[in-house]
Formats: structure tokens, sequence, C-alpha cells
């Protein structure tokens, strides 16, 4: 019997660090022993670059069109720790369908074999912002991915995206899709912002797997085209990334979220709108305020 | 230029079986392909060309011909890849050879499905070539946007648009002719020839857009029409009202005149609006009246002989249900019982033929005389049961016998069932091969009544 592959799924809003966060976690999942593979599935195709030495691979998509069909060493490309890289592509930005795109680089995985001919154990779905078409739901649909995990902040419209993302896994939840591993909340240094994703956690019911803070050694590490893993093993922030790839390793069971609302949301983030204004006009100190 | 957001939407359709129409990709096809000297340019995915010619041509009276159709018309055949990455690469390809290879006076891209729903900017694409002087046009014509009927009305608000000239020299002697869609339509030819004739007695050439005797030349400078007439309660009227804005030429939307008794009400009709004498008029209909009855008279012995005058369930689109109901009524004195009317339309459409149509046939064909509107092939047999059967299970009235049923080829079953004749006029027409023939018109009448007439004696 062949093993099982752990799949996973990160998404969350546009630029809030999925790409980042996702090579820092296939790095640390790669430098703790497992064969990883990265899938971008994004059509700016950036997803690995950090992988790579801050280059682009080809594409799944722009491969398939020039020869008609793809073999897998013409698509997976290893990176820095032996992390197998591959990008799924897709079109010029305002033409054509990059959902469709999707469904069609997935498809070609499937078609290989890739997973087990390259006895993978944790395969990493690095998924495009805003999930704007059915193909982009497609790594949490079918069977693919079984854990979604959502990178975000604690700005307001994240968590939005966030919760749209819940009420995308309740939706396909009870047909064999992707269920919640959990929130990676990024950026996190003032001791507010630990509280509103905290709160919004609760309330969605779900949890949060790792604090991730808000460091200029991903920024110079990015700046040399490495992970953090690559460029400072021993900083902090390496051993932030070390710790939440074990978390990842030995999670099993994902749930499925219960999100806000429209308006639960709104009335939630204006309950937190007039706690951070009581903090800031000194009314509450921040430590009573949250 | 056509834009996909500019459009109207169609009313929904949920599901329903045995439609009689294609999609709007057919629709237009059938009419771009019966425009003279005109390249189809199939913005589409693989299928649908094959689709058409071999479906929807075979339930058109078998005729596949046209200036470039069938198999032979370029097709951008989008696949995967385009799909993904755009089809607007492909499109200029495959439009810069057809423009190379095809001997044509007009391009015409036509748009299915694939391109509307990944949004090929197709507008652009053609832009360049039209901008290049290549005279090149568009119409937006996805299938999930309409039937056969809405693609139909695109390629005539295109030709609105792109083709017809602005500004062109009036010309007091010329009437445009719409509203009979190629194909759906299945006697397009003979019918759109038949109004040619009748508009030629009152005096005016017709420029009637498809099919022989079509001219792109005249297309183009039709803006100096005097009258444009629609020949439908429906089709083509938002067209003509495009035609108006765009041109300022007037319309008046009159029946499909099938037979002597509506061929007689057209020319008072079409007399008045193009301000022909009515004594003129008149004499035009006595000659052509006594001319027409002078043949019929040939049938009159074996008429009485059959007691062909008939009950008759008519089934067909707005355009042929209440024109064939007509003819049965006004010119052979049969009995339209039940008119089913099978375009799938909204309350507005089905009041407005209500309107038009329903005070003539309640006050000629007798209090019975029914009118449904059922676009679900499906649910057909049930109206049917509801006036028809019940009338003759009574054991001594057996009324409604002997009947014909007159509808289209999917109308077979139910013929048999009722022990009637059945006569295919409406689409699908798949049991007869139709060239020149058509029911307007005197002569178009007497065609119709040896169809009829016919199918009483089919079997022997
Ligand atoms: N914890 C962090 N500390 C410092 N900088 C960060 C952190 N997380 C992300 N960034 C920076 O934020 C920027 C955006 O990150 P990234 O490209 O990973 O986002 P993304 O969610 O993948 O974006 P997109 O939706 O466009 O794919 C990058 O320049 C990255 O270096
Ligand atoms: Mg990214």
């Amino acid at each position: 019997m062949s093993k099982e592959i752990k799949q996973i799924a990160i998404y969350g809003k546009g630029g809030i660090g999925k790409s980042t966060t996702s090579s820092n976690i296939s790095a640390a999942l790669a430098k703790l022993g497992y064969k990883v593979m990265q899938v971008g599935c994004d059509p700016k195709s950036d997803s690995t670059n950090t992988l790579r030495g801050g280059t682009y691979i080809p594409t799944v998509l722009d491969t398939l069109r020039a020869k008609g069909k793809v073999t897998a060493d013409e698509i997976i490309f290893t990176g820095a720790g032996g992390v197998y890289c591959v990008e799924a592509g897709g079109p010029a930005p305002g033409v054509g369908c990059a959902g469709r795109g999707i469904i069609t680089a997935v498809e070609q995985l499937k078609q290989l074999r890739v997973f087990e001919n390259l006895d993978i154990d944790i395969v990493l779905y690095d998924v495009l912002g805003d999930v704007v078409c059915g193909g982009f739901a497609v790594p949490i649909r079918e069977g693919i991915a079984k854990h979604v995990f959502t990178v975000t902040s604690s700005d307001f419209m994240a968590i939005y995206a966030a919760n749209n993302l819940f009420a995308g896994i309740k939706k396909y939840s009870s047909t064999g899709g992707a269920l919640l591993g959990g929130i990676i909340a990024n950026s996190i240094n003032a001791p507010y912002s630990r509280a509103i994703v905290d709160d919004f956690a609760a309330r969605t019911q779900t949890q949060i797997v790792e604090y991730v803070p808000r460091s200029v050694t991903v920024t110079q590490a990015e700046l040399q085209g490495k992970t953090v893993i690559e460029a400072a093993p021993d900083s902090a922030q390496a051993q932030v990334y070390l710790e939440l790839a074990e978390k990842i390793a030995k999670h099993t069971d994902s749930k499925t979220p219960n999100p806000m609302s429209v308006e639960e949301l709104h009335q939630w983030a204006g309950s937190w709108a007039e706690k951070l204004l009581k903090i800031e006009t000194g009314e509450v100190a921040p430590k009573d305020g949250i | 230029m056509t834009s996909i957001l500019d459009e109207p939407l169609p009313p929904l359709v949920s599901a329903l079986e045995r439609p009689r129409w294609s999609c709007a990709l057919g629709g237009a096809l059938a009419a771009v392909g019966a425009l003279p000297r005109t390249i189809p340019v199939m913005h589409a995915g693989p299928g649908c060309a094959s689709n058409f010619t071999w479906m929807q041509n075979g339930s058109g009276g078998l005729a596949t011909g046209g200036y470039c159709s069938g198999l032979a018309m370029p097709g951008s055949n989008l696949q995967d890849s385009e799909v993904v990455f755009g089809g607007h690469e492909r499109l200029g390809e495959e439009l810069a050879n057809a423009i190379k290879i095809m001997d044509g006076d007009l391009y015409f891209v036509l748009t299915g499905c694939v391109p509307e729903v990944i949004g090929d900017d197709v507008d652009a694409v053609v832009a360049e070539y039209a901008n290049d002087g290549k005279p090149v046009v568009f119409a937006s014509t996805a299938g999930f946007k309409g039937n056969s009927y809405f693609g139909y009305e695109q390629v005539l608000k295109t030709l609105f648009k792109s083709v017809v000239e602005k500004g062109a020299p009036k010309q007091n002697d010329l009437v445009n002719v719409w509203g009979v869609p190629p194909t759906q339509d299945v006697f397009w030819r003979g019918n759109l020839q038949g109004v040619a004739r009748l508009l030629q007695l009152l005096g005016f050439r017709a420029n009637y857009f498809f099919g022989s005797g079509a001219d792109l030349d005249l297309i183009k400078k039709s803006a100096g029409a005097r009258l444009n007439i629609v020949l439908s309660d429906l089709y083509g009227i938002e067209a003509a009202e495009l035609f108006k804005e765009l041109h300022g030429v007037d319309f008046i939307s009159t029946p499909l005149p099938f037979g002597a008794a509506a061929t007689e009400k057209f020319l008072r009709t079409v007399g008045a609006a193009l301000k022909v004498s009515g004594e003129a008029v008149e004499k035009i209909i006595d000659a052509e009246g006594r001319r027409h009855y002078e043949y019929l008279e040939g049938l009159l012995e074996v008429f009485n002989d059959m007691e062909a005058q008939r009950y008759a369930i008519v089934i067909g689109d707005a355009n042929y249900a209440f024109a064939t109901a007509d003819f049965l009524a006004e010119d052979l004195g049969f009995l339209p019982d039940l008119i089913a009317v099978t375009d799938d339309l909204t309350a507005e459409k089905r009041e407005i033929l209500l309107t038009k149509r329903s005070a003539r046939v309640a006050g000629r064909y007798g209090e019975k005389s029914q009118v449904v509107f059922i676009a679900d092939g499906a649910h057909l047999t049930e109206a049917v049961d509801d006036t028809w059967r019940a009338e003759s299970w009574k054991k001594y009235h057996p009324a409604k016998r002997p009947a014909i049923v007159v509808g289209s080829s999917l109308d077979r079953g139910l013929a048999a069932a009722l022990g009637a004749a059945h006569l295919t006029v409406a689409f699908p027409v798949s049991n007869r091969a139709v060239l020149n023939r058509g029911y307007t018109g005197y002569d178009g009448g007497l065609t119709l009544a040896e169809d009829v007439i016919s199918s009483f004696i089919a079997a022997r």
C-alpha cells in the first residue's frame, strides 16, 4: 500500500505573505527530513522564487502550450534544501482564464503521478489570493488537498478574506473537500494584533497554528533570493518557521470552520475599532484593552 | 460594434425537452451562411460547426449549401491552451488566413460560448482588421445568451451597425424585408422571394438580405430604403428599432402572408404604408386572385370527395403557428383546434402575440380554438390530451376526426397516435428536402395547399 501523501493548501488575501510563508515552511520541512513539493497556483508564478535563488522556473502551462504535452522533468525543479518546485503558470493579466489554467495544471500533476514517483511526503499548494472563480477552488475540491491553512494579518480586509475562505471551505466540506487546519497569523508584532486574530479564531471556531512576527530577516533573505531557513538558519525567525513546519507535519485533524456572516463580521470589526480607539487615546492601557 | 456587455439578458430557461431551435450561434451561423459572398468565421470550441452542419441543416430541409458554410467555414477551434491563455491570437491567425484564402466580400466573426466565458476581446481583434480596411464584422452569439432567434437578431444588428452605410442616397422604390430567420424558417428562401414578388407587384424592389438574389451592395445601400418590412411579430423587431435609430427608416411588422387571404391583407397594409393608391392595390388583388383561384379549383372535386375539410393541430414558432393556422382556416376552411406556439417566450412577448393574433383566432376559428405556449416538446402531448383527446373519447361524438397535425418532424408520433395526417412545415423538418419551396403570396398558398392535400394521400 502506498503511503498517504499529506497535501496542504495555503490560501489568504493577496500580498499577505502566502508565498513567503509557504517557501519557508517547505524549506523547514525539508530540513526536518521530509520530501516536499511546493506547487505555485498563481499565474504570477513567483511562489517558489526564494527556493530557487530568486529566479523563475518554466511553468506547467507554458511548457504545455509550447510542446503540447509535458514530462515530469520539464516542470519539476529542485530548489534549496531539495524542495521540489512546480509553478502552474497561467495567462498574461487580463486575458484567458487563469482558473481553468489551475485546473489543467493540477490535472497534469495528477496524470503524471509525480507525487508517487518522487515519493513525496508533503505537498504545499500556494494559491492566488482571491478565490475569484471555481478554478482557484480546485486544490481544496476534488480531494486534492486535505488541509487548508490560511495566512492572515490582523488587518480587517485580510480577516475578511479569511472569513470568505472559511465560507468556501464550509461549502465543500460535506462533499469531501478540504477542511481547515488553522490560521497562520503573519506580521504579528503589536499585542493588539495578536488579540484580534485570537478573537477571530475563537469566533470562527478554529485555531492559530503559529504567530509569525514581521521581521527584517525575511526582507533580507528575500533580497538574496533565499528563504530565511537558507539565508539565516540560526535566526529567531527561522526558528519560528521550523516550529510551524513541525506542527504542520504532525497535523492530522482539520475541521469545518464556522464563518461569520457579513453582518456579524462588520459588528465584530466595529467592536474592535472602539477598543483600538480607547487604547490610542490612552483611556485604556494596551494590556487592559485586550 | 457589438460588445458583449451591451446586450440585454435573455430570459432564463431551466430545462426542456425537444426544443425546436438551436443556440444563438446556430441561428447566427444560418443567417451569415445565407448572406451573399460572406465568409463566416467561427470563434468557438470544436464541435459547433459540425453540429450545426448536420443537426441544424439536416433539420432545416437538408440544404447545407450557402456561399461558404457547412464544414467549409473557417473556425478557431479553441483548445485547452486558448481557454487558459486567451483565444484572441488564435482568432487573429484564423482571420488572417481566412482573408487570404477564402474569396469573400464580407468576413463575419461569430462567437461561441468558450471565448465569451473567458472574456476574449473579439472587438479588439476585429477592429484591427476593420481599421485596416478589411471587411470584417462581429456578432456576439454565445449559446448561453439565447437561442437561434436571438442569434439571427444579433446578425441583423451587426449588419445594420457595421455593414449598412450611413446616409446612403434615398431610393424611393426600395424596401428592406426581414423577419424570416434562415433555416429556423425551413422555407426561408421561398418565403422571402414570394414576398419580394408581391412587392414587385406593388412596384417596389425588395432588399431581403439573405439567399439567392440578395446582394451585398444593395445591403450596404439599404439605409436609402423607403420602408422596412418585418415579416414577424417578434423576430427582427429589435433590429428594426435599431435600424430606425441608426438610419432613420421606419418599419412595419406584418405576419408571414401564407396564401390568398393573408396576401390580400399584406398587399393592403403594405400598399397603404407605401402610399400606393387603394385602387391600384385592389386591381392587383383582383387579377392575382383570379389566377390563384383558377388553380385552386383544380383540387375542388377531390377536396369535397375526401372530406378534406379537417380539424387541425398546428404547432410552430411565433411566425409559423399563426401564419399556418390562418391559412388553414381562411384559405382551406379547416378548423385549427389547437395552436401551439413553441418558442421560449417571455410573458411580454406572449402578450404581443395574443393581442395581435388572438382576435382573429377566436373570431374565425370557433370558440374551441385554443392558443398554448409550449416550449417543451414533452408537454405538448398533455396539451393535446386536454383539448383534443378528451373530446374524441366520447363514443358518439368522435367529432374531431379526420384530422391533420401541421407541425415539425418532432410531431410525427403525435400525429400517429391521433391517427391524423402529418405535414412538416416548422423546424425541425428532416423528412423533406427543401430548396426554393415557399408558402408566401398567392403561389405560396397553392404550394401549401398541395402539401396539405398531399399529406392525406401520402400512403397511396
Ligand atoms: N513575516 C514577514 N516579515 C517581513 N516581510 C514579510 C513577512 N511576510 C511577508 N513579507 C513580505 O511581504 C511581501 C509579500 O509577501 P508574499 O509575496 O509572500 O505574499 P503573497 O500572499 O504570496 O502575495 P500574492 O497574493 O501576491 O501571491 C514580500 O515582499 C514578503 O517579503
Ligand atoms: Mg504569492
